[in-house]
């Protein structure tokens, strides 16, 4: 467990760094800054992405099988799809929240009680490779949700600018509302139709373990309240009266009930999914 | 008489019309969709399907007798829970319905000639004039913009029109039926679980090793060859697994070794390991020694009996039979029966049968936690004393038969498919005209996208520069 520890201490320190430089880009709007920060999350990636390598080798099972591990690879998946989007829209401010969001999750990560973070035996029911893609689909798809989640924040600061024809020049550099909502609904896009894959090879691996593949325990129906309110939220966009604000609004609901799906439920509720 | 016929028939119409408008409304889905999630809550703070006393006890009376009438402790069968799920569907298949075949037209139709105040209305538009000179003609101007489009990948239709041509440009169709595909999978969805809760069934069986059953509900038996657990290294349960064969009209037709995670599967009927243990009314074999009496003496080596299996004993004249054996040992005053307090092994006890030259002499029951109380065998010089025993493994299976599963399946891959189209492919349109001018020749363009339209109005700007640099340049 050495090496992945060293290499989960590596990539805390590299996401801090990271989420500093682009609050710095976004602050002194200096090129420098910015280029930096976009080569620093590359290095924060790598030092996440060896984490689950050095995992897997020390426990001879894919890294996804308890809180910890899932969560550094929330935060592998949240950096990807961020550097993707900066890589296609050019939107370096957006990096000053969702890096922030993605450090926020290393803290907690780090945080957890010892028990969640050890290395575990696969108990019987976990061995399938169902479990595996189960928990893979479904942290793309709340890495989807948490990066638009910060676009969401950010439409709302923006758009009662826009409206109040106010000048901030922190939010001027802030990307047009129509702008934030569109990569919203975009990273809702791919959140989406992964968490749906993860409901359903969930359901398949329930199957296949004890014989019904809905049993509405706490995580499952959670899954669900979530799944709900992001259908709620592409409706909303289609929806008169529904688009822009309100639609922001669902989609950081469907991230809080994420947070709650994921957190609270193992912690609060009782269940099935001892895990992650 | 007829008249009135007519207005019955009208006021029907009008009322189907009305719930046909009550359904066709996305403010009606969102309703619905967020309702869905809020009550659904409920049923993860609420335990469900407890003892009706457990409410009593969390809640206090009152409460509980509200959480009851309501249906909270069993609230994902409770009518208004059902009554949403209704409400979804209907809205689905209304709303689905009612669109889908003008979207169905629109798609066919491929409006080529458009007028050039059209394209300047699109989300995204260009105009300009390409000097004769250099530009060419409309016919050349033409075949840039075709070629240009096409190596975009748009299919394309144009047509001649009086004073020059029109070229429309189109891809992505596909994707405008992906939210229907989506709610015909979730219809479908509904559908199989709707028929599993039906026509499904679920039970329990238990089976020791090398005994058949029979199947609940079905015309054929299984067997038990052997359970058996594997460990880590570190001595942690690995997993739990039976061999099992499916027994029918007396002959083998199926052998399977099953796990947490593999099950059995046949004729529809699923069986899952789901626990173990050791039977509570046999064993496998018992260890037993004889004792003189008078010596107050072991006497030779220690023997094992197996199940229903008589044994000589040797350098005697007698024979035991183990016939009867209970895991926790009590014993009923009144009607003299001898019965198992609980599965556990907690006071473990046989019962063997002793024959002197064949002739059955007694029956003792003999204890294995206390060795003081063993058997004096009468008219001999012997005691039995019980030493140990070896149990008889058992495999808990839960068995399920689920004939929507497979519904279920069918409709997640179709959603799938529909997912792919809503959100992976876009229906993009592209309208160019291209007109004779005074000293050249006008080119208006312009463009549309169903959704995600950063990503396009990057691809029209890419058009309309490759436009611009390469037909003016020529
Ligand atoms: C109450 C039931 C529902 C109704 C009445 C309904 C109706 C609609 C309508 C009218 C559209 C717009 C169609 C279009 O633009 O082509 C739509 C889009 C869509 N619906 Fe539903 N829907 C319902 C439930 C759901 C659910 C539960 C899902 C969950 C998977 C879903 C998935 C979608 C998707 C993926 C789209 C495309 C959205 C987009 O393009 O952004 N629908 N729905």
């Amino acid at each position: 467990m050495i090496l992945s520890l060293m290499f989960f201490d590596m990539a805390y320190w590299f996401y801090l760094i990271t989420a500093i430089l682009y609050i710095g880009n976004w602050i002194f709007r200096r090129d420098w800054i910015g280029s930096t920060a976009t080569v620093m999350t590359f290095i924060a990636l790598f030092a996440n992405t060896m984490i689950l390598v050095a995992r897997t080798f020390e426990s001879g099972h894919a890294p996804f099988s308890n809180l910890y591990e899932s969560m550094v690879l929330f935060v592998w998946a949240m950096a990807i799809g961020y550097l993707v989007m900066e890589f296609k829209y050019k939107v370096k401010v957006v990096g000053a929240v969702v890096m922030t969001l993605a450090f926020i999750a290393m803290i907690a990560a780090s945080k957890l009680p010892y028990r969640f973070q050890s290395i575990e035996r696969l108990n019987p029911a976990l061995q399938s490779i169902w479990l595996e893609i189960h928990v893979f689909t479904t942290f793309i798809g709340y890495a989807g949700f948490a990066i638009a989640f910060g676009l969401s924040i950010m439409y709302l600061v923006k758009n009662r600018m826009e409206e109040r024809g106010a000048k901030v020049s922190l939010i001027d550099s802030f990307p047009q509302s129509s702008v934030l909502d569109e990569l919203s609904y975009k990273c809702i896009m791919w959140g989406f139709p992964f968490l749906t894959t993860g409901i359903i090879t969930g359901a398949y691996w329930a199957n296949n373990a004890w014989g019904t593949y809905w049993s509405w325990d706490p995580k499952e129906t959670w899954s669900l309240i979530t799944w709900f309110i992001y259908a709620a939220y592409l409706h909303a966009r289609v929806t008169r009266g529904w688009r822009g604000k309100r639609a922001a609004w669902l989609s950081i609901i469907g991230f809080l009930a994420v947070i709650f799906l994921y957190w609270g439920v193992s912690f609060v509720l009782p269940g099935l999914h001892a895990y992650a | 008489m007829e008249k009135i016929e007519k207005q019955e028939v009208k006021i029907l119409q009008t009322i189907g019309d009305k719930i046909w408008a009550f359904f066709n409304s996305l403010k009606l889905t969102l309703t619905v969709l967020l309702s869905l999630a809020v009550v659904s809550i409920i049923g993860t703070v609420v335990e469900q399907g407890k003892p009706l006393e457990f409410y009593a006890k969390t809640y206090g009376e009152r409460i509980s007798s509200y959480v009851l009438t309501l249906g909270f402790h069993d609230m994902y069968h409770a009518w208004w829970f059902f009554t949403l799920l209704v409400f979804l569907a209907a809205n689905i298949i209304v709303c689905t319905i009612d669109r889908f075949p003008q979207k169905w037209k629109a798609s066919l139709e491929k409006r080529v000639d458009v007028a050039p105040q059209f394209i300047k209305n699109l989300g995204n538009s260009a105009s300009f004039t390409v000097n004769t000179i250099n530009g060419g003609d409309v016919f050349s101007v033409k075949n840039r913009v075709i070629e240009i489009l096409k190596k975009k990948r748009y299919k394309i239709k144009n047509t001649d029109v009086s004073d020059g041509a029109a070229v429309f440009a189109w891809k992505g169709t596909a994707g405008r039926f992906g939210s229907d595909i989506v709610h015909v999978s979730l219809i479908t969805i509904l559908t199989g679980a709707i028929i599993g809760s039906f026509f499904g069934f679920k039970d329990y069986i238990s089976i020791n090793e090398n005994e058949t059953v029979n199947a609940p509900k079905s015309n054929f038996q299984v067997r038990l060859d052997k359970f058996w657990l594997d460990y880590y290294e570190s001595g942690e349960i690995k997993q739990y697994n039976s061999q099992l064969t499916v027994v029918e009209n007396g002959k083998d037709v199926l052998s399977k070794k099953i796990w947490v995670n593999e099950p059995l599967k046949y004729k529809g009927v699923w069986f899952y390991q789901s626990n173990y243990g050791m039977a509570y009314d046999r064993i496998k074999e018992a260890r037993l020694v004889l004792k003189d009496k008078k010596k107050n003496q072991i006497i030779g080596e220690p023997f094992v009996v197996k199940w229903l299996e008589p044994f000589k004993i040797p350098g005697t004249n007698l024979a035991v039979n183990l016939a009867g054996f209970v895991s926790d040992f009590g014993f009923d005053e009144k009607t003299k029966q001898i019965y198992p307090r609980s599965p556990e092994h907690n006071n473990p006890a046989i019962q063997v049968i002793v024959y002197d030259n064949e002739k059955p002499i007694s029956g003792p029951w003999l204890f294995l936690n206390y060795p003081e109380i063993f058997a004096t065998i009468p008219n001999t010089n012997y005691d039995l004393i019980f030493m140990g025993y070896q149990g008889l493994q058992y495999t808990g299976l839960s068995m399920t038969k689920d004939p929507g599963t497979n519904i279920v399946w069918i409709g997640s891959i179709i959603m799938a498919l529909g997912f792919i189209l809503a959100f992976f492919i876009f229906n993009k349109k592209v309208w160019g005209r291209i007109q004779k001018a005074e000293n050249g020749v006008d080119i208006y363009i312009g463009g549309m996208i169903n959704k995600n339209k950063i990503m396009f109005e990057r691809e029209f700007s890419e058009i309309t520069a490759c436009l611009k640099t390469e037909v003016t340049q020529k």
